[in-house]
C-alpha cells in the first residue's frame, strides 16, 4: 500500500496533463466536426517551439505561453490550408480521419528531418520538492497542476459566460441553426481552432515537462490515452473530458505501482471499455444527437 | 397551365419575392425556377405532396442551400446566395423543419442565441417579450432544449426565432410531430399573430387545410414546380384539388373548412 499515495500523486499530474489535451481535442471535434489524429504531433511542434525558445534563454514558463501560441496559430493554419479544402470539396468524418492521419505523419516527419532523431529537454531551473500527504511533487508539477486548473476554469467561464461561448456550443450542435441565428460560423470554428490549438501547445510543454525528454513521437503516443480520456467522458464534451482525465491518469498510475507500470494502457484501455459496454455514448454525453455527421 | 386567382393584384406589396428560383442538393435541381411572394402582414402558404420540393425552395430562400438560378429579393434588396447569417440581419427569421432548436443547450441559452445579434441589454428585454406570447416557456428556462416534448420544443423554435423581429419568417412545416389540437394552437395563434404583427410570413405545411385556413395566399407544388398561385380561401373552396394537392383523403385536414 505504501507505493499507492505517491502514485495517487502521479495520477494526479498525469490527469492534469491529459485534461489539457482532452479538453482541446473534445471542443476541436465538436465545433469543427474533424476528429484531427494530427493533435498529438501539433503538441510534439508546439513543445519543439518551446524548445526553441527556451535554447535561445527565454524562460520556460514563457516558453510555455509562445508554445500555446505557436499550437493555436498552427492548428488554425492547418485547418484553413489544409483540412477545410478537403471539407470544402465534400469530403466526410471518415475521409477526413484519414487525412489528418495523413498530417500526423507529415508533421512527424518533418520534425525528424528537421531536429534529427534524438531526444531533447528543457532547461529548467532545478525546484524543490514538496511533500502533501506523502506524495512528492517538484514545483513543476504543482505548476502543471496549477496551469491545469487554470485551464479548465477558463474553458468553463469561456463557455458558459460569453456569448462567444455559447456561440461556440451552439455551432457545435447545431451549425445551420446557428448560421441563421445570425452566427458567422466560420469565424467561430477559426476561434475553436485557435482555442483548441492553445491547449494543444500548453499540453505539449506540459507533457515534456513531466517525462523530460522527447522526440518526434512523444505527442503521437499520448494520442491514445486522450482519446480515451475523450471518449470515454463522451466525445464532445469539455466536462466529459475533464471526467475522463481524471479517471484514466488515476486509474493508469495506480495501475502502475500497483500491478506492473507496462500495464498502464492496458488498464485505462480496459475502463474505456468496460465504460462504453454500460453507457456507449460516454459518461457525460448528449452531442451529436442533432449534428449530421456523416461518413 | 397554372391557374391563378384574378385578384393578385389586390395582394401587398412584396417584401420577399423569388422569381424563377431552381434549387436541389448538389445533383439534378429539385425545384424548378419557381415564383412566389410575401407582402408584410401576409401570410402565404406553399402546399403539396410529399416530396413537391417545398422545403428545399424554402432552404434555397433561407439561404441554407444554394440558388442554382433565378432571384430572391427582400425588401427590394437582391439577397441571392447571400449566407443565413447575413440573412438574419436583414430580417429573414427561419425555423426548419427538424433539429429546429440547440439540443445541448438550455431553453435560456436558446433564447438568448436567438438574439445573438442584439445588445447584450436587449435580449433580457427582448426574452420577456418573448414569454409573453409563450408564458409556458418561463417555467422551463433551465431546462436542456433536448428534454422538451415536441410541442414544447416548436413553441421554444417560435420562440427563439421572435427574439430578432424578423420582418420575414419563413417556417417549414411549424406543426410536423404536432398533435392535431396543438397544431391548431400552434397555426391559428402564433402563426396567425405573426401575421397580424406586420410581418410577412411563409410557411410550408403538409396540413393543408389548416394551414390554408389561416392564409392570405397560398401556392401549390408538385414536382418542383410551382403549379397554382391563388387566394388562400379560393384554394380551399375548389373541391376538385382537393384529392391531388391537399390530400384531404389521408385524414390529416382535421379543421373544418374555412369557407
Amino acid at each position: 500500500m505504501s507505493q499507492l499515495v505517491p502514485a495517487i500523486g502521479f495520477g494526479l499530474i498525469t490527469a492534469s496533463i491529459l485534461a489539457i489535451a482532452a479538453v482541446g481535442f473534445t471542443l476541436q471535434f465538436s465545433v469543427t466536426n474533424i476528429l484531427n489524429l494530427a493533435y498529438g504531433d501539433v503538441m510534439t511542434a508546439s513543445a519543439f517551439a518551446a524548445y526553441i525558445a527556451n535554447h535561445a534563454g527565454v524562460d520556460i514558463w514563457l516558453s510555455l505561453l509562445m508554445a500555446a501560441l505557436f499550437g493555436a496559430v498552427f492548428s488554425m493554419l492547418l485547418n484553413r490550408f489544409v483540412y477545410f479544402q478537403f471539407v470544402r470539396r465534400g469530403t466526410r468524418l471518415f475521409g477526413m480521419i484519414i487525412v489528418t492521419i495523413a498530417m500526423s505523419l507529415i508533421i512527424q516527419n518533418v520534425l525528424l528531418a528537421v531536429f534529427r532523431p534524438t531526444f531533447f529537454s528543457y532547461e529548467v531551473s532545478a525546484s524543490a520538492s514538496y511533500t502533501f500527504a506523502g506524495m512528492i511533487l517538484t514545483g513543476s508539477q504543482l505548476a502543471i497542476m496549477g496551469i491545469a486548473v487554470v485551464a479548465m476554469v477558463s474553458v468553463h467561464l469561456l463557455s458558459t459566460r460569453t456569448r462567444l461561448g455559447k456561440a461556440m456550443r451552439a455551432t457545435a450542435t447545431n451549425p445551420g441553426l446557428a448560421r441563421s441565428c445570425g452566427v458567422a460560423t466560420d469565424r467561430v470554428i477559426d476561434v475553436a481552432w485557435l482555442l483548441s490549438g492553445a491547449l494543444c501547445g500548453i499540453a505539449g510543454v506540459v507533457l515534456v515537462l513531466n517525462t523530460a525528454t522527447f522526440s518526434e513521437v512523444t505527442g503521437a503516443n499520448f494520442l491514445v490515452p486522450i482519446i480515451a480520456a475523450a471518449v470515454l467522458g463522451g466525445i464532445g464534451q469539455p466536462y466529459g473530458a475533464m471526467l475522463g482525465a481524471v479517471t484514466i491518469g488515476l486509474a493508469s498510475e495506480v495501475a502502475a505501482s500497483v500491478i506492473n507500470p507496462s500495464y498502464k494502457d492496458v488498464v485505462a484501455f480496459a475502463i474505456l471499455i468496460v465504460v462504453l459496454l454500460v453507457r456507449p455514448q460516454g459518461i457525460l454525453s448528449e452531442v451529436a444527437s442533432g449534428k449530421e455527421v456523416a461518413a | 397551365m397554372p391557374t391563378s386567382s384574378a385578384d393578385e393584384a389586390g395582394r401587398p406589396m412584396p417584401h420577399l419575392l423569388v422569381d424563377g428560383l431552381s434549387a436541389g442538393y448538389g445533383g439534378a435541381p429539385i425545384v424548378h425556377e419557381a415564383s412566389a411572394r410575401a407582402g408584410l402582414g401576409e401570410i402565404v402558404t406553399i402546399v403539396g405532396p410529399n416530396g413537391a420540393g417545398k422545403s428545399t425552395f424554402l432552404k434555397a430562400v433561407a439561404g441554407m442551400i444554394p440558388a442554382l438560378a433565378g432571384k430572391v429579393r427582400l425588401a427590394g434588396e437582391d439577397v441571392t446566395n447571400m449566407r443565413a447569417n447575413h440573412l438574419a440581419r436583414r430580417g429573414l427569421g427561419y425555423v426548419p423543419q427538424v433539429n429546429d432548436v440547440f439540443d445541448t443547450l438550455t431553453v435560456a441559452d436558446n433564447l438568448a442565441m436567438g438574439g445573438y445579434l442584439l445588445k447584450r441589454n436587449e435580449i433580457g428585454e427582448r426574452t420577456e417579450k418573448v414569454m409573453e406570447v409563450f408564458p409556458a416557456l418561463k417555467r422551463m428556462l433551465n431546462r436542456t432544449a433536448s428534454k422538451l416534448s415536441g410541442g414544447e420544443r416548436k413553441m421554444l423554435a417560435m420562440a427563439r426565432v421572435l427574439m430578432l423581429e424578423p420582418s420575414l419568417l419563413v417556417l417549414d412545416e411549424p406543426t410536423s410531430n404536432l398533435s392535431a389540437d396543438l397544431s391548431r394552437v400552434v397555426l391559428e395563434e402564433h402563426v396567425s399573430r405573426l401575421g397580424e404583427s406586420g410581418a410577412a410570413v411563409l410557411i410550408v405545411e403538409q396540413k393543408a387545410q389548416a394551414a390554408l385556413a389561416i392564409s392570405d395566399w397560398a401556392y401549390v407544388m408538385a414536382g418542383g414546380v410551382i403549379r397554382i398561385s391563388s387566394a388562400a380561401g379560393d384554394l380551399l373552396a375548389r373541391k376538385d384539388l382537393a384529392e391531388v394537392f391537399l390530400g384531404r383523403s389521408t385524414g390529416d385536414g382535421e379543421v373544418p373548412k374555412a369557407s
